[in-house]
């Protein structure tokens, strides 16, 4: 955990591993007394997420809990006292599977569980949880509710926000709460559960997580198809308003799609055998020409697990989204954030999400940093939207997370004031 | 309490004892024109039942501004009773919540005086015949046209628009191939079995399947009605040549009289029996096995005599007899086929009377009977299941909302690129052709009889021709 | 009633005929379709955009009256009945869909527009919009985002939130305030996830974008008939855990089936049947018989004496027709009805369904079910006459000891109809003190001043004095005034 904290630029003041909901209790309390920033994190993944590694030193101009997700990484809204160097409440220790009932399709475990331990829970009963966000591989359960970001099967199953059922969450001063149950239908009282879901660690440590299941489908299939990149993305769009639905549809540039082409289509097709072999067809009919590849079973779901992990010991990563239909002008904002940052870029075709990531390779953050504004601009004049997941200091500090919040008219730090007055926790999104 | 209301109180009463009580569920609120339009609860059906329940309750007076304009303004169009989940008798609680309202505050001058004419024989026939004679003239016509443009007809416009839309509505397109107009185009596979095989120069086999009664009835006696009667006679002609050509015997009905339907929706349910009572007498003396109907709204209310004279000691099995042997002539027709006449080359749209469709559940017959006209296109009409803003003397006594039901239903019709819209009541036709006439549009409006006839006379089935 | 003044400013902004303010006229907002509560607005306003809302809610925060929005009414919680004197805003006039953008699958659109509406206006595009609540041919969208409603086919598709991706509000102060929109990706907390099923308490949403589904090609449907409802249950469980994923799983039971029969509704279910099960597969042809037939076998396994499937779409409905006419025919067995909403896990379905039957028995009552079977959605409906006194009691009581085994077995209050006016004191069954104070915050997040939907959702807080003024009939008419008790 230290060594995830150091490599997002964060020196912990300490790291602490408690193992109940009353530990995390404690620790948040104490945090909050010594005046000290505490980092919720599960394995560590998503430390370099949120902006609060960076200049550490910096004092706190604004006191909104603005930025950090928002504006200026750093200036979270948190004053003086105590050290800068924020405390880590890992929740890996809280892995418990507390409840699972096949038939029920729902299953209630401690955050810190491993996507990857949980998956191994549910193989035996021909299940899964369809969680494909990024590091959805090797991170915790907690840690990708608190993200909240979606990965490509959104559109099939759900974003990662629908099939959260219920959290059991500490929030920033320390209160215990239980909110929404582990029932897949309640409408009793505000949604607190979807306010968590993306919340990344700013109004609360989540300690329990009870989460929606489906039955593991019988075939996974995934096609290829190779060519240029225009040709790439018409193709995809054609995919994603064909007739036939299918459950994801990536457009991957470069060798990483492994047809090698200047790009591939990756179409992804889940079902009962019967239904995915009918979808292939039509699909291949409709593309009008024979996939590169067609990989099955484990070697799709092996494919898109690469995917998945994709942004893994990246320096840079950004994520850029649009209405689908814009998906090609999108893609050319990313690729040319990517040529600056020496990587490559990845499209979710049905959302209309284009991830670039990058390794920054000696590069010129300064230049980065202004391709990576004026993406965001170009962004915002066609609707969308440019966030980074992961950033050099300097770039974030630059460029900003989000770009700032919109006009929803303070609600968001009344929101955080409810939950972590203090600011306590990681600074408020946006 | 008013004996009106007492009598409010035990039909409510009476449906919640027979558990045809409304749920509160609102289905009822996008059927209804008014609300759809208004946005108000209170100009919903739900909205109307619960104020005639507050008046039952106490709550409400009968006399106040509120329940007096809800109640006066629904269309009675009944779109609501079909949607009702519950089965709420809406049509029959509207006209007893419309006495309970008349007797605490007089009905407007025009609606009395308007009743009074389609009500009373002597000043009825007066001015039905003043009114034809006006119509002659062609001033109501070139009226309607100086005075087009307007989407929202009012009071004396739309009055003298209607006087012209009764009209005939000219000569129909003539078959692609003149040289044989008498030829029966119709495919034999479109052929209702049982049906004798039509020839050109015979006249039409008797049928020899009908209704369901193994007895078939084949005597009729047509409702010839006010409105039709003055002004639409044509329809009632067509309906009785049309009916014979299917094998039915139309014999005369002497002495009866105007159905009484808007006495009854207007709430003067008292003139509404007295001519229920004459209405059964006459058919019942005629001795005929069916009624048959050519005005939607006529034949709602006669089926529904049975209801209207419930407390009537003397008339009540009586009344409940008659009115099971009610048929839309659509009804009638399609249940000998009908026969299939000549050609009428021309796209028509249908639009469905809400008192066909909603008060009797009459749905499909209007289409079959279309289907024995071959050539004739049918093109969906957006809107058909709603109310055309007629309803009776809807239009005259409501001409803003009416006119507004009114210009979204000429709009359609004309969307719809329909040559002619078919309908099956007069009220409708009036209306409707009053809208399009308003509106300077020559598309016209005709009974579905109308149709037919002129087919069955290009195929020659009248005999001797009918000129 | 409300002051002239305010009524004179209300004209101005909505005209005449957008301002109700005669008191016998608001006779008919004094309840939704929940009539036990019963209670007049001082005022109904009925705007057509954005800024008649804005304008509307500042001009009735200015004279410090409070605020119900209202969309049909077709609420079952009576979410809408506008207590303490509050002025309703009604949405009916904001019918418009404002667009349909079939290349991204979504739609804008005005919350008066009727949830079956847009599904037709979809249509040419062969596209739908998947949340279907039993009321979709009368219910708003705006009261669906309310409400967050769900439907049968939730099972498969999920409830309203999924589907709303974008939201442009009015907050009690009269700030208009967009939330999400273009699509789902929008950085920060998810407020239109929160925003969704506020049931009217922190803002008016005036404009909403909503995601929108292809049509399904196929569609396969059966009619299993059982003799005992538990083997129902059970067939739904084995469904799930086998790994089928119908799009709908319904159950009505023997009571709701002979009620169905007897009415002119009849769907031709066998009288003497305990369950009928209604499952329905959708989606590409290929495969869906497959699965219907393993479906079938589930159900005959699990006991089902008979199992039927639709050979067209005619059939289909008719399957159906009996799950759909339910409601309205329960009005043909008893006059009054208390309908329920709890979830409870799938698994448990068997074991309380006997115990719902137990309750009814001891307690002399008729408890007709028909529900969501595969989500766990129960709808028991304790029929009874409220003009029997000591019947009403029985069925307070029966309906408290329903809802505590349907919580003990790790459910929840109410799955779909919302909490309102009618379940608000059963929210301490489910959660604690500082579930319910942080409810209360999130609120004032929104709404500080306490002016939308007060007295609903959340039990009056621990400190009489902070909550003085909006308890059940503390203004207007009470219920005691109004011939039928309240149930709760």
């Amino acid at each position: 955990m230290s060594e995830a904290a150091l490599a997002a630029g964060i020196a912990p003041d300490r790291v602490l591993l408690p193992e109940s909901v009353e530990e995390v209790q404690a620790v948040v309390l104490e945090a909050g007394e010594a005046g000290t920033r505490l980092l919720p994190a599960g394995r560590g993944t998503w430390l370099g997420a949120g902006g609060w590694g960076v200049d550490p030193g910096r004092g706190d101009p604004d006191g909104e809990g603005q930025p950090g997700g928002g504006g200026e990484p750093g200036s979270d809204g948190r004053q003086g006292g105590g050290t800068d160097s924020p405390r880590i409440a890992g929740t890996e220790r809280l892995d418990a599977v507390h409840h699972y009932e096949p038939a029920d399709l729902t299953l209630t475990a401690g955050a810190g569980i491993g996507l990857d331990h949980l998956a191994r829970v549910l193989e035996p009963n021909g299940q899964w949880l369809p969680f494909d966000g990024p590091a959805c591989d090797t991170g915790t359960l907690g840690a990708a509710v608190a993200s909240g970001v979606s990965g490509p099967l959104s559109s099939r199953y759900g974003a990662t926000r629908d099939n959260v059922l219920g959290l059991e969450v500490v929030t920033g001063d320390g209160r215990i709460l239980r909110i929404g149950g582990r029932v897949v239908k309640n409408v009793a009282g505000y949604d607190l559960v979807r306010l968590f879901t993306g919340s990344r660690g700013s109004l609360g440590v989540i300690t329990r997580v009870s989460v929606r299941l489906f039955p593991r489908p019988e075939s996974d299939v995934t096609l290829l198809f190779g060519g240029d990149a225009a040709g790439a993305v018409a193709a995809a769009r054609r995919v994603c308003t064909h007739e036939v639905p299918v459950a994801a549809v990536e457009v991957i540039e470069g060798d990483e799609g492994g047809v090698g082409r200047a790009a591939a289509v990756a179409v992804r097709l889940l079902g009962g055998v019967d239904e995915v072999d009918e979808s292939r067809a039509r699909i291949v009919a409709a593309a009008g020409a024979e996939p590169s590849a067609a990989l099955e079973g484990g070697e799709s779901r092996a494919f898109h697990g690469r995917r998945i992990g994709w942004e893994a010991g990246a320096a840079v990563v950004a994520r850029l989204a649009a209405l689908p239909d814009r998906l090609a002008e999108t893609l050319e904002c990313a690729r040319a954030v990517a040529a600056l940052a020496g990587g490559a870029t990845s499209a979710d075709a049905l959302q209309g999400v284009v991830r670039v990531k990058g390794s920054c390779p000696g590069g010129d953050l300064a230049a980065l940093a202004e391709g990576l504004l004026r993406g965001r601009r170009e962004m915002a004049a066609a609707g969308g939207t440019l966030t980074l997941s992961q950033a050099p200091a300097e770039v974030a500090a630059r460029v900003g997370w989000t770009g700032g919040g919109g006009e929803e008219g303070g609600l968001t730090s009344r929101i955080k004031a409810l939950f972590d007055p203090d600011s306590t926790l990681a600074p408020s999104c946006p | 309490m008013s004996a009106a209301t007492d009598t409010l109180a035990l039909a409510l009463k009476e449906q919640e004892e027979g558990l045809l009580n409304c749920v509160h569920c609102g289905f009822c609120l996008p059927a209804c024109p008014t609300y759809r339009r208004l946005g108000d609860e209170a100009d919903s059906p739900r909205g109307r039942l619960h104020l005639m329940r507050a008046v039952v309750e106490g709550r409400l007076s009968a006399d106040s501004d509120a329940f007096q304009l809800h109640i006066s303004r629904c269309l009675g169009c009944r779109a609501c009773e079909p949607v009702c989940p519950s089965g709420v008798a809406y049509g029959q609680l509207l006209e007893l919540a419309r006495q309970v309202g008349g007797e605490a505050r007089r009905p407007p001058l025009l609606n009395r005086l308007l009743l009074r004419v389609f009500g009373t024989g002597w000043i009825a026939r007066p001015a039905m015949f003043a009114a034809r004679m006006l119509r002659a003239t062609g001033l109501p016509a070139l009226a309607a046209r100086l005075l087009s443009g307007d989407s929202t007809p009012k009071g004396a416009r739309l009055g003298v628009a209607m006087l012209a839309a009764s009209g005939s509505p000219g000569a129909l397109p003539a078959a692609a191939d003149p040289e044989h107009p008498g030829s029966d185009p119709a495919p034999g596979g479109d052929h209702p079995a049982g049906n004798g095989t039509p020839s050109d120069s015979t006249p039409p086999a008797p049928p020899t399947a009908a209704l369901a009664s193994p007895t078939p009835p084949t005597t009729v006696g047509l409702l010839t009605g006010c409105v039709q009667a003055g002004l639409f006679s044509r329809v009632n002609e067509a309906t009785a040549r049309v009916l014979e050509a299917n094998g039915y015997e139309v014999v005369p009905v002497p002495g009866q009289g105007c159905c009484g339907a808007l006495h009854a929706h207007a709430g003067d349910l008292e003139a509404a029996r007295a001519m229920a009572r004459r209405n059964v007498e006459a058919f019942e003396a005629a001795g005929v096995d069916l009624l048959a109907m050519n005005a939607s709204g006529c034949g709602a209310a006669m089926a529904e005599y049975g209801t209207l004279l419930a407390h009537d000691d003397r008339m009540a099995e009586r009344a409940a007899a008659l009115a099971a042997r009610v048929r839309d002539v659509s009804e009638l027709l399609a249940a000998r086929g009908p026969l299939p006449g000549a050609e009428v080359p021309m796209e028509v749209t249908w639009d469905a009377p809400c008192h066909l469709l909603h008060a009797q559940g009459v749905a499909s017959p209007p289409t079959t009977v279309l289907a024995a006209v071959p050539g004739l296109r049918m093109l969906p009409l957006a809107g058909a299941q709603e109310c055309c803003g007629g309803a009776g003397i809807y239009g005259l006594t409501h001409p803003r909302l009416g006119g507004w039901i009114g210009a979204d239903k000429v709009r359609s019709v004309l969307d719809s690129g329909a040559a002619a819209l078919v309908t099956g009541n007069p009220g409708c036709m009036m209306q409707i052709g009053a809208g399009l006439r308003l509106r300077g549009s020559s598309v016209p409006v005709l009974h579905l009889v109308e149709v037919l006839d002129e087919s069955y006379r290009r195929a020659g089935r009248y005999q001797p021709e009918v000129p | 009633m409300i002051p002239k003044a305010l009524a004179v400013s209300l004209t101005g902004i909505c005209g005449s005929d957008g301002v109700i303010a005669d008191r016998d006229r608001l006779l008919v907002y004094e309840s939704d379709a929940l009539t036990a509560y019963r209670h007049r607005p001082g005022a109904v306003v009925l705007p057509r955009t954005t800024d008649e809302v804005r304008r509307a809610v500042q001009a009735i925060t200015r004279h410090g009256l409070p605020i119900v929005p209202r969309g049909a009414g077709t609420g079952l919680s009576g979410g809408a009945v506008p207590l303490g004197g509050a002025v309703v805003i009604g949405t009916a006039r904001m019918n418009r869909i404002l667009s349909i953008d079939a290349a991204n699958r979504r739609a804008v659109l005005q919350p008066g527009v009727i949830n079956a509406e847009l599904s037709a206006a979809a249509a040419p595009h062969g596209l739908y919009y998947a949340p279907d609540p039993s009321s979709q041919t009368a219910c708003t969208i705006g009261g669906n985002v309310a409400e967050n409603s769900g439907g049968p086919h939730c099972l498969k598709y999920g409830v309203t939130s999924r589907y709303v991706t974008g939201l442009t509000v009015v907050l009690a102060d009269g700030s208009v305030v967009r939330l999400g929109g273009q699509g789902r990706e929008a950085p920060g907390y998810d407020l239109v996830g929160l925003f969704v099923g506020s049931e009217g308490c922190f803002g008016i949403a005036t404009e909403v974008e909503v995601g929108l589904l292809p049509v399904p090609e196929g569609v396969r449907t059966l009619l299993g008939i059982f003799d005992r409802i538990e083997d129902a249950g059970r067939a739904v469980s084995d469904i799930v855990s086998a790994g089928l994923l119908p799009a709908a799983m319904e159950i009505i039971d023997g009571p709701t089936i002979r009620a169905v029969e007897d009415s002119v509704f009849a769907a031709g279910y066998p009288t003497d049947a305990e369950a009928a099960l209604v499952i329905e597969f959708d989606g590409l042809e290929a495969g869906l018989d497959a699965e219907a037939a393993r479906a079938a076998e589930f159900c005959r396994r699990a006991g089902a004496r008979e199992v039927r499937s639709a050979k067209d779409e005619e059939e289909r409905l008719a399957l159906w027709k009996g799950r759909k006419k339910a409601f309205g025919a329960m009005g043909r067995i008893a006059p009054d009805l208390l309908v329920q909403d709890a979830t409870v896990p799938r698994t448990t379905l068997p074991a309380i369904l006997k115990g719902i039957s137990e309750i009814g028995k001891r307690y002399g009552l008729v408890v007709a079910n028909v529900f969501h079977a595969g989500d766990g959605n129960l709808h028991p409906n304790i029929l009874f006459d409220r003009r029997d006194e000591a019947e009403l009691e029985r069925v307070e009581r029966a309906s408290k000891e329903i809802m505590q085994i349907c919580v003990d077995s790790g459910g929840t209050i109410t799955g779909e109809h919302g909490v309102g006016l009618d379940k608000k004191h059963h929210m301490p069954l489910i959660y604690g003190q500082a579930e319910l104070d942080t409810m209360w915050g999130i609120r004032r997040v929104f709404d500080p001043g306490d002016v939308l939907n007060p007295g609903k959702v959340l039990p009056e807080e621990t400190d009489p004095a902070a909550r003085a003024g909006w308890g059940d009939g503390a203004v207007g008419e009470d219920l005691a005034a109004a011939p039928a008790p309240a149930p709760a």
